[in-house]
């Protein structure tokens, strides 16, 4: 066992955390060791320089006023509250009235929204669709194949 | 008639195996019922919890106040913040609901924390002026004890976060580790080591004031 395994064991010896079996240890240890002993020395002494003192009087009658203190806190902080519900129920009334009254203005708004419409379908003009049309112009000449007009492609044509 | 036979009687006690910790649950039970006893209107029962716990909390706050004033001020918003949060989860799942005291320790720690800060980067106040005042010292040897004291107040201060933490829950409030380790989440080991890094470092400050 090395003064290494104690370090710890001595810091809590000077914070009187030792349970009785490594009371025992640790003071076995410190009779023979005196390094070991300095740290535990310094160790507690410091700790006991660092450990604040008992409140004195001065501070206590300042104390004294804690219970009071702090329950008059958590009233104040729960009128707070209470007053904050209070407003955010209130805003929510307000805001679902102003939603009542307006909804119907609304809703007729959103009904008037410009429609596109599709151009209403006039009767088109037969004469203009008729000339605007490209007709197959037949060579007169091709049809009869000679001078006179063969009466039998004629008849083809007519029909 | 009832009442003058009982009066009469002694109360047969039996001692409960479980010692400490027996107590620390009773303890506990007793905190939340006070708890809910307050939420049902019952201002006492408030009075009677703050009256409980004042010691612990005052025993944290003292560390980071500069006046006595100001450590009230902070276990005010301890007790104020702590009972909060015990009722919200108290409503919530009262199974399961975080013990009062371990509440009120880690808002006191958090509280504390935050304060510390505050006040060195608002205030700017040195360290040496934090903590409670004392009557002044007389005489060379008491100075010199005085100028250790201060140092390793402002030591204690200037330390880790967690080292810091766990110092002051066994110097201050006097806790056992088990406690500490709960409240900090953290192992029961971690949290005795974490004491030693901070009393070795102490420990050094010591000597190099002695060295000087």
């Amino acid at each position: 066992v090395s003064c290494r395994d104690f370090e710890v064991l001595l810091s809590l010896r000077a914070a009187g955390a030792l349970d009785p079996r490594d009371a025992a240890r640790v003071e076995g240890h410190l009779a023979h060791c005196r390094s070991c002993a300095a740290d535990a020395e310094d160790t507690a002494a410091a700790l006991a320089l660092a450990r604040l003192p008992e409140p004195t009087e001065a501070e206590r009658r300042v104390f004294r006023d804690l219970p009071a203190g702090a329950l008059e806190g958590v009233r104040r902080s729960d009128r707070r509250r209470a007053t904050a519900k209070k407003y955010a129920v209130a805003a929510l009334a307000v805001a679902a009235a102003a939603a009542f009254a307006l909804a119907p203005a609304l809703l007729r708004r959103s009904g008037e929204a410009p429609v596109r419409t599709a151009a209403a379908w006039e009767q088109p003009d037969l004469d203009e669709l008729w000339e605007d049309t490209e007709v197959l112009d037949l060579d007169p000449a091709a049809l009869s194949g000679g001078d006179e007009p063969d009466s039998a492609a004629l008849a083809a044509v007519d029909l | 008639m009832d009442d003058a036979h009982d009066r009469g009687r002694h109360p047969n006690l039996r001692v409960l195996p479980g010692g400490e910790e027996a107590e620390v649950r009773s303890r506990r039970a007793d905190d939340e019922a006070l708890v809910s006893a307050f939420l049902v209107g019952d201002d006492e029962a408030f009075g009677e919890l703050v009256r409980r716990h004042e010691g612990l909390v005052l025993s944290i706050a003292r560390r980071y106040a500069r006046s006595p004033e100001d450590a009230r001020d902070l276990a005010q918003r301890t007790f104020l913040r702590a009972f909060v949060a015990a009722r919200r989860t108290l409503g919530r799942d009262p199974m399961r609901a975080v013990p009062f005291r371990r509440w009120l320790i880690r808002v006191a720690v958090n509280l504390s924390k935050n304060h510390l800060r505050n006040e060195l980067r608002f205030a700017r106040a040195r360290h040496e002026q934090l903590g409670p005042t004392e009557v002044p010292p007389v005489g060379a040897d008491e100075l010199l004890r005085a100028e250790r004291v201060r140092r390793l107040r402002a030591e204690v201060l200037q330390l880790p976060r967690r080292q810091r933490e766990v110092l002051t829950l066994r110097l201050d409030a006097e806790l056992p580790f088990t406690e500490i380790a709960e409240v900090l989440g953290i192992t029961e080991n971690a949290a005795k080591v974490t004491f030693h890094h901070a009393s070795r470092r102490l420990r050094e400050v010591l000597r190099k004031q002695e060295a000087k």
